[in-house]
């Protein structure tokens, strides 16, 4: 099953009729999906319909209530100990909070990501070899921070730390890259380096990536293929290429059971434009004072 | 001319019920009335205790003629040889120290398991809760007494009894810790393949190191106070000196040796608050001793090198400063020469910094094991003993005293506690409150108030119990005032700092209404803090408890004198009996404590 010949496999992420409940709520109901190696693909959907739920399960970070999980030819529910980590060992994982230790040296940050392929615990940037450092130094490089290496992380800005989290999963040189609401943290000129530096890395290395967003127009111009997620359940399956924005919204607003819902999402994105607006004249105010 | 007196009274309106009885009665829980009635009879319970224990101002004003009579006889105090008490100094913050780390490093797996988001299942957090409590309960001074017995003379036994009896404080405040963590960083190592130990050492302990140095300093402070009564069971270090010339009857000797100790609390206290802001990087927010030092330092140093250039550190530069400087994707791929020469990590201020204070604390460790000479065979033979002793231990007996004897021994320890606390209580609500910021009339009275505490919680109260009881002799009397007097800068502080930290909205809003400043304190400031104030005023009595047996052994009154004792008769199974009762008591006492907490929410 997880010979070596899997890599040649052309599906990486087979999910399907995957339900979780978390005591009476239920986050996803029956959703399946089906990821081709070198396919970046988003997961479209408000908060609250089933994206981050996924996402973590394809890592082996949440037991499904039902249904199979199915990645890099193993079923991820099945493994435990060491078997999992060396899964997720391949699976690079990039966060909203970008999840950075803030007193560890961005090096050591970057570091921690090879951790799976060491033995034991380790403290302090002695404890890595030099070779790892070498290639956590390659990776700050790629992501524009190298002069950054030896400051601590939280003296870095959020899209620095966003790009500090990417050199990071780069460390595992992982096959899927999955990023959970990586710029929902981050104001617009951040997030349109991230998201960019996210795709070139991508097309680069081969990368397969399952990303989830909720802006639609920042969905439609990244992503190669998009599924969008209600309710945890998949209602939108479909290549980005040539689909309009309006488009989108017609098909949420069809499976949607009422108007609300479809209102829902123009409020939202227009909340969030609102947000950016209010926050930059609050800055500009604070400036002046 | 008001418009009530034109308007004509309207015929009286059919009965309705009057507001008084459509008002919904005040509704009592069952729980809270048992709770005001437990706290009742502790008050009462303490004003008796107050009242027996003979404190009085005529007596007080005896004693101070005593005092002077006293010091005319002591005649000038006099201190060791400086080669022997330079020794001494060491070998009592070595072995402190030593203590203090075993504690440590016995307490980071405890508060793995105690921890909600780190144990590995309910029973191995129940059990890790249980060692935080029990050896919390057992007084270092009981385990000293078993270590002297078990080991031949040295510092083992002192090192052990810190070190366990430390655990209690040091892995609740561990295992707190690690339950504020932000477990983002945590889940990526996790999902990046890290293994559970991996997770910890790279998420967690990155996290929590700041809080747990500035713990086991803390703790330090706390075992160093303490260090004086284990010299009076039999470990080494100035206590057993000062315990020796007190016994001898060479006072001017044991006072000099107790302002050595009590100098050698004060700069720990500084020492330790030095430490702590290098490791956090910002300036100490404590009020204590050592925390004003360090602050006044900083201030002058700043006032100094105000016009200097500011030395931009690289560590230390704020978020975003230089954002943006590097062009991102446009794959700036360097050349490996350059990664090479990137392996070098820069000596900037902060490594600099870390890497002094890293040689500097190694050397610290190193010297205290050193100094205090441990035979480390001992702790291999020692086992061999353990049987024999063990079997003297049990079953617990009263031995040749009668039961009642013991029972009123003990119960005038918790009526020593209880006293002390009501005193420290009643004046510390005074000058607790005065020390506020938003409470004290005018800064003048807030930082003499402050300065008070300061000073009161700087005298070691078993030094001043040991000097008092020289003074005024033997008995509950001199250790209820101790308690009491260290209960001061402990509870006051604690008012203080609660005062300040109540909104300041209702305070407002009563000013506005035209309410005086009285008024103010007692409808807005005092209902807000209450909570804090029932909470550490229990936090008091819990630590006054153990207090108070302790200061038995210095003369203090109460069970301690008898736990001496025994302990130093070889009655063994009377410690046992002794030692089950005050556990007993405090686990009673811990318990009512959190019950007051929960109820006075």
């Amino acid at each position: 099953m997880s010979t070596p010949a899997g890599n040649e496999d052309p599906v990486v992420i087979e999910v399907s009729g995957l339900t979780k409940e978390f005591g009476r709520t239920v986050a996803l109901q029956g959703a399946s999906l089906t990821v081709a190696r070198g396919e970046i693909v988003v997961l479209l959907g408000l908060s609250g319909s089933g994206k981050s739920t996924l996402l973590r399960h394809l890592d082996g970070l949440e037991t499904p209530t039902a249904g199979s999980v199915r990645v890099l030819g193993q079923e991820v529910p099945r493994l435990t100990g060491r078997h999992l980590r060396a899964l997720r060992s391949r699976m690079g994982f990039v966060f909203q909070q970008f999840d950075l230790v803030p007193s560890l040296t961005v090096l050591e940050n970057v570091l921690t990501g090879a951790l799976s392929e060491l033995r034991g615990p380790r403290l302090g940037l002695w404890s890595y070899p030099r070779r790892l450092k070498l290639t956590a130094l390659g990776h700050l490089d790629r992501v524009g921070l190298l002069d950054r290496a030896y400051q601590r992380a939280d003296t870095l800005s959020g899209g620095q730390q966003q790009r500090v989290a990417i050199a990071r999963a780069l460390m595992q040189d992982p096959e899927i890259l999955l990023a959970d609401e990586p710029v929902a943290s981050l104001d617009p000129e951040s997030s349109e380096q991230v998201m960019s530096l996210i795709r070139e890395i991508a097309m680069d290395a081969g990368l397969t990536v399952v990303c989830s967003l909720h802006q639609v127009d920042l969905a439609l111009s990244w992503g190669d293929r998009i599924v969008g997620l209600r309710h945890g359940e998949v209602v939108l399956d479909t290549p980005a290429e040539g689909l309009s924005k309006a488009e989108v919204m017609e098909i949420y607003g069809r499976v949607a059971t009422s108007t609300t819902e479809l209102e829902a999402i123009e409020v939202e994105l227009a909340d969030a434009a609102a947000d950016a607006a209010a926050e930059t004249r609050l800055a500009d105010g604070a400036l002046r004072t | 001319m008001s418009l009530a007196t034109a308007t004509p009274t309207p015929s009286a309106p059919p009965p309705s019920p009057s507001i008084a009885e459509r008002a919904p009665r005040r509704r009592l829980s069952p729980e809270r009335i048992a709770a005001t009635l437990t706290l009742g009879a502790i008050v009462v319970a303490s004003v008796i205790a107050l009242a027996d224990s003979g404190i009085s101002i005529p007596s007080m004003i005896e004693s101070w003629g005593n005092a002077e009579r006293f010091f005319a006889r002591v005649g000038p105090i006099t201190f060791p040889e400086p080669g022997e008490l330079l020794y001494l100094t060491a070998l009592t913050i070595g072995l402190v120290l030593c203590g203090t780390l075993l504690a440590a490093v016995i307490s980071v797996p405890v508060a793995y398991l105690a921890a909600s988001n780190t144990t590995p299942g309910p029973g191995w957090q129940a059990f890790g809760r249980f060692v935080t409590v029990l050896t919390r309960a057992i007084p270092d001074v009981v385990l000293a007494m078993v270590f002297v017995l078990m080991f031949s003379l040295g510092s083992l036994p002192g090192i052990l009894a810190i070190g366990i009896h430390s655990v209690g404080m040091i892995s609740k405040l561990f295992a707190d810790a690690i339950e504020q963590i932000d477990e983002g960083p945590r889940r990526a190592i996790r999902a990046a393949g890290g293994s559970k130990l991996q997770e910890f050492t790279s998420g967690i302990l990155p996290q929590v190191l700041p809080s747990w140095v500035a713990t086991v300093l803390h703790r330090n402070d706390i075992n160093l106070r303490g260090s004086v009564v284990l010299g009076y069971v039999g470990v080494v270090g100035l206590g057993h000196d000062m315990s020796f010339a007190f016994k001898s009857l060479n006072y001017s000797l044991g006072l000099g040796i107790a302002i050595v100790m009590f100098v050698l609390c004060v700069v720990m206290e500084i020492i330790s608050s030095v430490v702590r802001q290098a490791m956090l990087g910002g300036a100490p927010s404590g009020r204590g001793l050592g925390d004003r030092v360090v602050r006044g330092v900083q201030n002058a140093r700043r006032r100094a090198d105000v016009s200097g250039t500011r030395s931009a550190t690289a560590g230390a530069e704020p978020a975003g400063s230089r954002d943006a400087s590097s062009p991102v994707g446009r794959s700036s791929t360097s050349g490996s020469a350059q990664l090479e020469a990137a392996l070098r990590r820069p000596w900037d201020a902060v490594r600099i910094r870390n890497t002094v204070w890293g040689w500097i604390a190694l050397a610290v460790v190193v010297g205290s094991v050193l100094v205090c000479n441990i035979q480390w065979g001992d702790l291999i033979t020692f086992w061999a003993k353990v049987p024999a002793i063990a079997v003297q231990f049990w079953p617990p007996s009263f031995g040749n005293y009668d039961a009642a004897t013991m029972f009123g021994a003990m119960l005038q320890t918790i009526g020593i506690a209880l006293a002390a606390t009501l005193l420290a209580f009643v004046v510390s609500v005074f000058v607790g409150s005065l020390a506020a910021r938003n409470v004290a009339p005018n800064a003048a009275v807030r930082t003499s108030m402050r300065l008070l505490l300061v000073v009161i919680r700087g005298i070691p109260e078993v030094i001043l119990a040991i000097v008092l009881i020289v003074i005024t002799g033997l008995g509950s009397q001199a250790g209820t005032l101790a308690l009491a007097f260290g209960g001061i800068g402990l509870l006051g502080k604690l008012i203080a700092d609660s005062f300040e930290e109540v909104k300041s909205g209702p305070e407002r809003a009563l000013r506005a209404t035209g309410a005086s400043r009285g008024q103010v304190y007692a409808s807005a400031t005092l209902p807000q803090g209450m909570r804090a104030l029932i909470g550490h005023s229990f936090y008091l009595l819990d630590t006054n408890i153990r207090a108070a047996t302790i200061l038995g052994i210095v003369g203090g009154g109460g069970i301690g004198y008898y736990l001496l004792n025994a302990g130093q008769g070889s009655n063994y199974a009377v410690v046992t009996a002794i030692v089950l009762m005050i556990l007993v008591t405090v686990l009673i006492v811990e318990g009512l404590a959190m019950w007051m907490r929960r109820v006075f929410r």
